[in-house]
């Protein structure tokens, strides 16, 4: 009851025509850069900080919001259409957004992108106003052993991204968790891996690393080619550039799946979009009955990492607001402004700003309708981006690549990075390397080290610890279950071979 | 005619000051470096000078904030570095700039490589306990590290921070030992707290603010050498009976090297005039900051004081110095 | 023929990860391995340098089992295409701090449609003079997302 009159009363202050403006504002720049690879929604917030100290403090929050959730649909666009995460919590995407485009079915992908995100990111909000409580205290029974265990969990989906090798895709992850650890050791201050470079004390951006091996790599592969036939397949026609209701049907486990995933780890302080894609995404394959086929353009591989970073956005506002406790980049420019405004989040923010709290729920309904009405008319036109001749479309991708690294920190030296990744992720690509186990591991390998050496720190060095403690025993045991099935698998098919030649 | 004289020179001595710095004037947008991304505690700080410059009409030009993040600080050091000469710069440090220099063989940019423009503020912290912890003041704390020694935790941040250098400071004057665990963002720190996973910790006021009002946190001592005006109960470490230097944890303004005398004279002077407004006075009321006001001279010299003694404290705490 | 550049490749890349593998874990081993704080820079490096190592020699023990397959049958020309296109990239990006991203980039853009793609040179250079402004437009015009700028000013 109580939170039907909050809601009530958020709906009241989201439909002022002033507020229902800042709403549509945000998501509509939120979008924009979302779509623009590299510049985030941290850079945005900050750049407007300035401009809102003459709004009214909702219509404020609102608009930042917006612009946090909006750019989680537009993130989508260019890692489907040109194999550019456009975000780091849409690198997965590309696994089969990209390779949907590539038979012609950007349409169906962008489009599943949008309903996707629009779903999870409804759920996300409705967790946000009916659990927040009892989720906030979850994630603090959340410590480095659990991470630990999380990290080890979606480090094991290793072994579902794998190609034809198991050993090859355990060594990318292997070197991904190298790259990761370049840079200044939180713990020690020593320069690990540094080679004397300054720029890389700091380590290197996984965006950059996933640009490079994704859609450089990929542009190298396709200029192999002299000929210039493969235009990318682009139907004609509405109904062909919209997802099925097929499509839809397929879809219905990822959207639950992404939903849930994507609140939960967006909750956790130490968690964050980008766990919560690759996690939601190989959940999605573990039980999906066609597994084989996922990274060939699968629709669910689009759908369930999509709405996974679009639920967090309604998770990781949990523990901002309900503790103050801000869980990723973007939601700790959202507690400096709510600060710069005069607020103070904290466990008392919603009791006593109920009207700031409902109306931001209230407005982030409203968003996500106005996102999906924006978002899927863009479907089509986004699609005759594909219609482009190669010789313009691929300076186009290696230009927008460059833009997107350049955008995120102003450096020549991550230009550099991103061309000796695009030889890598090349050379992975021509030596048959997976290039998903990479960017997993470069993904996780930071967190699950800090995890692992906090959790050994806390027990004096026992690692009874990271089984002694049941969320994480849990997780642990899926994690060896993960890897297991297919060595199971193996050992099958190997007594078979043994069998057969006896 | 002799009284108009000296009241001349009265007048030119006066404006003496004055006039000095007006030999320098910027003439086209200032860049403030920093050296986080857009979001980040010092961008921030950036940007509401910035404001604060337009909205109290400080400088005939404007202020923009230029991000060099990487390099835990070194890189937009270097980046000021390399503007020797440059007269429309500017760059905001915090104290990340002088310890990674300290630690880091590739940072090779140290202050004493910029000149020093102004110290602005100072942060003071606090140390805290979870609500429901049984310890009640600092000394009880200490107690019980002495009987389970490298039992009890204390969440932080890296091992140059000002957490781990208070934490040393304590262990080395009362000869006890705990643990100290890293956790990369301020957020994961109190997580930690709360959810009972660590004893302690140290933090800015500001932050602790919510949570002690919410009755989920507990304050046993202040890292400061004056009380502070929103804990006026809680003591000081000093007065709570540790004799440990505070360490202060400052954010100021440098520029690029090689820049003529009269500059400088007009930045400390503007940043001085900065920080007498009043909506600064606000903005550090609000972040629960300490005025911490030096003109570059002084600035100079802490600076040395400064690295000197987190040297030392850096070699007592194990961690390798490489400056 | 694939395959065959595929197996040799498993020899030589499994080589090479193996020397990554024992230049992680000599760095490693200049790192303290457990101090009296817990873990140190060197725990985790040391593990991971270790499974390299195995894995990268398991790799290149089982090629040897199988058995090469001879005739190196890697396709230059296809090679020698996409390493151009790096090239070029990596040109562009070397040209960015004399001419800024506008020309570099425009040149680039030239240099594949005409180059690599055999397109008549008007078409090259109206695609590479839209292509450019419109990079100009959108991003330094009308986002203010900074691209890096030459000694002329753009």
């Amino acid at each position: 009851m109580e939170i039907l009159a909050g809601l009530f009363h958020g709906f009241a202050v989201a439909l002022e025509p002033a507020n229902l403006f800042w709403c549509f504002v945000g998501v509509l720049l939120g979008t924009v850069v979302g779509i623009l690879p590299g510049l985030g929604p941290p850079a945005t917030i900050a750049m407007l900080l300035p401009l809102t100290f003459n709004m009214n403090p909702a219509g404020a929050i609102i608009m930042l919001a917006g612009i946090y959730y909006g750019a989680k649909y537009g993130g989508s666009t260019t890692s489907i259409l040109m194999n550019v995460p456009g975000e780091s919590a849409s690198v997965v995407t590309c696994l089969d957004g990209y390779q949907m485009a590539k038979k012609g079915r950007a349409g169906p992908a962008l489009g599943i992108a949008a309903i996707a995100s629009f779903v999870a990111g409804t759920v996300g909000v409705l967790g946000l106003m009916l659990v927040a409580p009892p989720i906030a205290k979850f994630a603090l029974s959340f410590s480095s052993p659990e991470y630990f265990a999380l990290m080890s969990l979606g480090l094991a989906l290793v072994v579902l991204l794998a190609g034809r090798s198991i050993v090859k895709a355990l060594l990318a992850a292997l070197v991904g968790l190298w790259i990761a650890s370049v840079g200044t050791d939180l713990f020690s201050s020593t320069s690990r891996f540094t080679f004397g470079q300054m720029e890389l004390l700091s380590g290197i951006d996984f965006v950059v690393v996933a640009i490079g091996v994704f859609a450089l790599a990929e542009v190298m592969v396709n200029m192999e080619a002299r000929e210039e036939t493969q235009l990318l397949p682009v139907p004609k026609g509405l109904k062909n550039l919209l997802p099925t209701m097929q499509d839809l049907k397929d879809c219905r486990f990822a959207f639950l799946n992404g939903s849930v995933i994507g609140f939960l780890v967006g909750a956790l302080p130490g968690g964050g979009s980008t766990i919560a894609s690759f996690l939601s995404y190989g959940l999605e394959k573990a039980v999906s009955p066609r597994r084989e086929q996922f990274g060939t353009g699968v629709i669910e591989g689009v759908a369930a990492p999509e709405g996974a970073n679009n639920s967090e956005t309604g998770g990781a506002l949990v523990p901002l607001l309900t503790l103050g406790i801000p869980g990723s980049g973007t939601t700790a420019i959202l507690l400096a402004a709510l600060v710069l405004w005069g607020f103070k989040p904290g466990p008392l923010f919603i009791p006593e700003h109920p009207a700031l709290f409902w109306g931001l729920v209230a407005s982030m309904y409203i968003g996500n309708v106005m996102l999906l009405i924006l978002n899927l008319p863009l479907v089509p036109l986004f699609a005759q981006v594909l219609r482009m001749p190669v010789y313009v479309l691929y300076p186009l991708i290696l230009g927008v690549s460059m833009v997107g690294v350049y955008s995120v920190s102003g450096s020549l030296f991550d230009l550099l990075l991103l061309l000796v990744f695009g030889l890598l992720g090349y050379l992975m690509r021509k030596l048959d390397y997976p290039s998903a186990p990479l960017i997993l591991g470069l993904a996780l390998g930071a967190g699950m080290e800090r995890a692992l050496r906090q959790s050994l720190m806390m027990s004096e060095g026992k690692l009874s610890i990271l089984v002694a403690r049941p969320i994480s025993a849990v997780m642990l045991s899926f994690a060896v279950l993960v890897l297991l099935i297919p060595m199971f698998g193996k050992l099958n098919a190997w007594r078979l071979r043994a069998l057969e030649q006896d | 005619m002799k009284s108009a004289s000296s009241l001349i020179a009265l007048v030119a001595l006066l404006c003496a000051p004055l006039s000095f710095a007006q030999g320098f004037k910027p003439t086209r947008t200032v860049d403030l470096v920093v050296h986080t991304g857009p979001g980040g505690g010092s961008d921030v700080l950036a940007r509401a000078i910035a404001i604060m410059v337009e909205k109290e009409k400080l400088l005939p030009v404007r202020l923009q904030v230029i991000n060099k993040p990487g390099g835990n600080g070194a890189v937009a050091a270097a980046h000021l570095a390399e503007k020797r000469g440059d007269q429309n710069t500017l760059g905001l440090f915090t104290g990340v700039w002088l310890q990674t220099p300290l630690v880091s063989a590739e940072a090779k940019v140290t202050l004493r490589d910029l000149t020093p423009i102004a110290r602005l503020v100072l942060e003071p912290a606090v140390i805290a306990v979870k609500a429901d912890s049984p310890y009640k003041t600092l000394a009880e704390f200490i107690g019980a590290a002495r009987k389970n020694p490298g039992q009890l935790k204390q969440s932080g941040g890296s091992n140059t921070s000002r957490d781990n250098v208070v934490r040393q400071l304590l262990q080395k004057s009362t000869g006890t030992r705990w643990a100290f665990i890293s956790f990369p963002g301020g957020g994961e720190r109190i997580a930690a707290l709360l959810g009972g996973h660590v004893d302690i910790m140290v933090i800015e006021p500001e932050e602790a603010g919510e949570h002690i009002r919410a009755g989920n946190m507990r304050v046993l001592a202040q890292v400061s050498e004056r009380r502070l005006a929103k804990f006026p109960e809680i003591p000081t470490l000093k007065e709570a009976g540790f004799d440990v230097p505070v360490v202060p944890q400052v954010r100021g303004v440098v520029a690029p090297p090689g820049i003529p005398k009269e500059n400088v004279e007009f930045w400390q002077d503007f940043f001085r005039r900065l920080t007498r407004t009043q909506s600064w006075r606000k903005y550090i009321e609000d972040n629960q900051f300490e005025d911490g006001y030096q003109n570059a001279a002084d600035l100079a010299k802490f600076y040395e004081e400064f690295t000197d003694r987190m040297r030392e404290i850096l070699k007592d705490a194990g961690v390798k110095t490489v400056r | 023929m694939e395959d065959a550049t595929r197996k040799s490749g498993d020899l030589w890349s499994g080589v090479a990860l193996a020397a990554l593998g024992l230049y992680i874990i000599i760095q490693a081993g200049q790192w303290e391995y457990l101090g009296p704080e817990g873990p140190g820079a060197g725990f985790f490096p040391l593990w991971y340098g270790v499974a390299i190592l195995a894995l990268s020699v398991l790799l290149v023990v089982s090629h040897l089992k199988r058995g090469s397959a001879r005739g190196d049958a890697t396709d230059w020309n296809k090679l020698g295409r996409a390493l151009s296109t790096w090239l070029a990239l990596a040109v562009s990006v070397a040209l960015f701090k004399p001419l800024g991203f506008v020309i570099s980039f425009a040149l680039l853009t030239y240099c594949i449609v005409a180059v690599m793609y055999r397109r008549p040179l008007a078409t090259a250079a109206l695609t590479a003079v839209a292509s450019a402004a419109g990079f100009y437009l959108v991003f330094d015009r009308a986002l203010g997302v900074p691209l890096p700028v030459g000694v002329l000013g753009f």
